[in-house]
């Protein structure tokens, strides 16, 4: 609540710099078109909503975030963007080409750690190569490329085992950009990682994004991760998920953790915080029952 | 300053250090076998005696023939003994010199048991007078020394006085016809445990003996009825593999097969395999066909449902991650769910080959008995159990040693998991990897990676 009384300038006031920037971004391609998606499971108790109608267009080399409460429908989303899902209705279109059922044109990297055991790091990033029909020996130089720019190529013959959960997500960023996706579609990918590790691991995101022709669409519930990397930020509803808004950060690129405690940071990050946990209207709070259990005098506050 | 106090032995879930966990896996064997030599040595057995030398007697009490070899309680045999003595004290009175004659003979053949044992004569010579005079003389004279009691010497040496008296060398016309003195009984005591329990030093004795050839178990030794057994479950394992293997993986990617297979697969599971004996039989005769089709039959509805399981444990999130890579579905199956799940499949055949094994020794008895049942069969039925332990032990040992070297060899050829291999066998993956050229490019480096990121 701290950060919602600080006087802070609106979330849509953009500097010129940055208004610019996204004028120039919403002239290229649409790299991803999303047309009124739905999704319904079926459950023993019954068909459950868990995406309604989402609509939004990423364009080309747009870093996309997607955050939302839990159980809003964001994986759900990715899934389906990836085509390991099918939407109910709606369609996906990339460079719009209609997707059905997943393919190389869309890496993906998960929350769990997904290398494949019995590969080394390199066999691990030569694994789309040589899927897609390169050779061996193209492969493996591309393949080195790509370890290299996630800075792992002393690991390159380790198996996935001996390595850090960062290191693995590094791997698994470089496994599926080696196949030069056009989206690249990223999962809570830090999520299981500690708090510095995650810090390290989005200024590397960043690094790479800037170097590689790739749209990202990054799912999240961290809201700071998500003003940090995104030049827009999709909020998701959750019952039914539905877009709440799509909201452009106002923070100039290029991103540097500094920018944190920067008022056009914070103030996107307060918005976001009032989209995903919104004050009740009744202004009730939530409180725990007052049960005194300590002696008397033996006050904190 | 204070010692610090020793973590307890029986912490709950933790694990103990490795001095301790030694020493306590060393009990694991040496507790069994300490408790079977308390069994087979500790005095809770009765004693008996087994006769080593006999003699017959006129005592009522007695009127059995004891030859070397029978046993008998401590106490009967020491009445025995005494019975022997008061017949030299007072011999029978009024036999004609002909049946003396007979006696006599029965007392010089007497000693024969001990001379064979002592090397003094050889088997057939028992009823060698002649060759019995050379010993009779040789102990009275002490050239020949052992075996006998010193009571037993005595006698031999009156006995003797007597025999040389009425001619030096044996000569049946002019043979002596007063009563020669009984040989006193001899005898060992032994415990008297039940058959189906030989001490440990028996069992090793007669492993030793087996093992090497030298006790008769039929035509074929110990070790070629163990490569008959060997290949049998050799034979099987290979088939249930080659059949099972590729059902079990397509129950377990494609749900289409494992709804088709696995629930009758799973209702044959509960008909045990023996019940199909007979039919084996008919199918495929008495030799080794119905064995390999037993051991076959048994262990498949298992390999089919444990491996079906197996396959389905391979975390999904591989195959979505392979998919998105551009993997399609036959790639899904040669590059992702088949090396996925093999560390698995190793653990889960090394298990069900100890299925095998149990089948195996089922599977032998079928037709015509083959391979180291057939020696457990006919060796127990005749409560020989000292032969039967050893095989026993053997294919223990071999199903134990087969399952710890592919525990170890796991490590050599997967590497990569998790549990971690052993030293020895990460140094031979290494070797393996420098030796194998399909492996060239597979190297392992146990390369220690700073855990930071």
């Amino acid at each position: 609540m701290a950060v919602a009384e600080l006087d802070l300038p609106s979330y849509t006031e953009q500097s010129p710099t940055v208004a610019k920037r996204f004028a120039k971004l919403k002239e290229r391609d649409v790299a991803l078109d999303v047309t009124r998606i739905s999704k319904v499971f079926a459950t023993p108790q019954g068909p459950v909503t868990a995406l309604q109608d989402v609509s939004f267009a990423v364009h080309r080399r747009e870093f996309m975030c997607v955050i939302g409460a839990s159980g809003c429908g964001k994986s759900t989303l990715v899934r389906i963007l990836a085509g390991l899902e099918a939407a109910s209705e709606g369609d996906v279109l990339v460079d719009g080409v209609p997707v059905n059922g997943p393919g190389p044109d869309r890496g993906m990297v998960f929350q769990g750690y997904t290398l494949f055991p019995w590969l080394t790091v390199k066999q691990n990033v030569m694994f789309g190569l040589k899927m897609t029909g390169h050779s061996e020996a193209t492969a493996e130089s591309e393949a080195l490329q790509w370890i290299e720019l996630v800075g792992l190529i002393d690991s390159a013959d380790v198996y996935p085992h001996q390595l850090s959960g960062g290191m693995k997500q590094r791997v698994a960023i470089a496994r599926a950009l080696a196949n030069q996706p056009r989206i690249l579609l990223m999962d809570e990918p830090f999520g299981a990682l500690d708090a510095q590790t995650r810090a390290q691991m989005q200024s590397y995101l960043m690094q790479i994004w800037q170097q590689v022709d790739i749209t990202v669409v990054f799912i999240t519930h961290d809201l700071d991760e998500a003003v940090y990397l995104a030049d827009r930020v999709l909020v998701l509803d959750r019952n039914p998920g539905r877009v709440n808004e799509l909201m452009e950060v106002p923070v100039p690129h290029p991103r540097d953790p500094k920018q944190f405690l920067t008022p056009e940071f914070l103030a996107a990050k307060a918005r976001l915080e009032e989209l995903i946990h919104p004050q009740r209207q009744d202004g009730v709070t939530d409180r725990l029952p007052m049960l005194r259990m300590t002696p008397v005098g033996d006050d904190v506050i | 300053m204070a010692a610090r106090e020793q973590e307890s032995w029986f912490a709950v879930g933790r694990p103990l250090s490795r001095k301790r966990s030694r020493l306590v896996m060393l009990c694991s064997f040496v507790l069994p076998l300490a408790l079977w030599c308390a069994i087979a040595y500790l005095p809770i057995w009765d004693s008996e005696v087994r006769i080593t030398l006999s003699s017959d007697t006129q005592d009522d009490a007695f009127p059995t023939v004891f030859v070397p070899g029978d046993q008998m309680a401590v106490e009967r045999f020491a009445a025995f003994q005494e019975a022997v003595r008061q017949d030299n004290v007072s011999p029978m009175p009024g036999q004609t010199p002909a049946a003396t004659r007979r006696a006599n003979k029965r007392v010089l053949r007497g000693l024969a048991p001990v001379a064979i044992a002592e090397g003094w004569l050889t088997a057939d010579q028992e009823k060698d007078y002649a060759a019995l005079y050379t010993v009779w003389k040789g102990v009275a004279e002490g050239n020949m020394k052992g075996g006998l009691s010193e009571e037993n010497t005595v006698i031999a040496a009156k006995n003797w006085e007597a025999l040389r008296a009425v001619s030096p060398t044996y000569d049946s016309d002019s043979f002596l016809s007063e009563p020669l003195l009984k040989l006193i009984p001899q005898g060992q005591s032994e415990v008297k445990r039940p058959s189906f329990l030989p001490g440990p030093h028996e069992i090793v004795m007669r492993a030793w003996e087996d093992f090497r050839g030298e006790s008769e178990l039929g035509d074929l030794g110990v070790w070629q009825r163990y490569g008959v057994s060997i290949r049998t479950i050799a034979l099987g394992f290979l088939c249930v593999c080659a059949v099972g293997i590729p059902i079990a993986l397509l129950c377990g990617t494609f749900a289409f097969f494992s709804r088709l297979i696995e629930p009758f697969v799973d209702f044959f599971r509960y008909m045990p395999a023996p019940a199909f004996g007979t039919l084996l039989i008919a199918l495929f005769g008495i030799y080794d066909a119905p064995k390999v089709a037993l051991v076959f039959l048994g262990t498949l509805p298992q390999l089919i449902l444990m491996v079906a399981n197996t396959t389905r444990m391979l975390d999904p999130a591989l195959l979505d991650a392979a998919q998105t890579l551009g993997a399609n579905r036959r790639q899904l199956i040669t590059r992702v769910v088949i090396p996925g799940i093999l560390p698995n499949l190793y653990n889960d055949l090394r298990i069900l080959l100890g299925w095998a094994w149990t089948w195996l020794v089922i599977a032998e008895l079928l037709g015509v008995k083959a391979g180291l049942t057939e020696i457990i069969d006919t060796q127990g039925r005749r409560f020989h159990f000292d032969h039967v332990y050893p095989i026993i032990l053997l294919i223990g040992l071999t199903g134990f040693l087969t399952d710890q070297f592919l525990s170890w060899f796991r490590g050599v050829i997967f590497p990569y998991t998790e549990e971690g291999a052993s030293a020895s066998a990460r140094s031979a993956a290494r070797v393996l990897s420098k030796v194998n050229p399909l492996r060239r490019r597979r190297a392992y480096h146990a390369k220690a990676v700073p855990a930071s990121f």
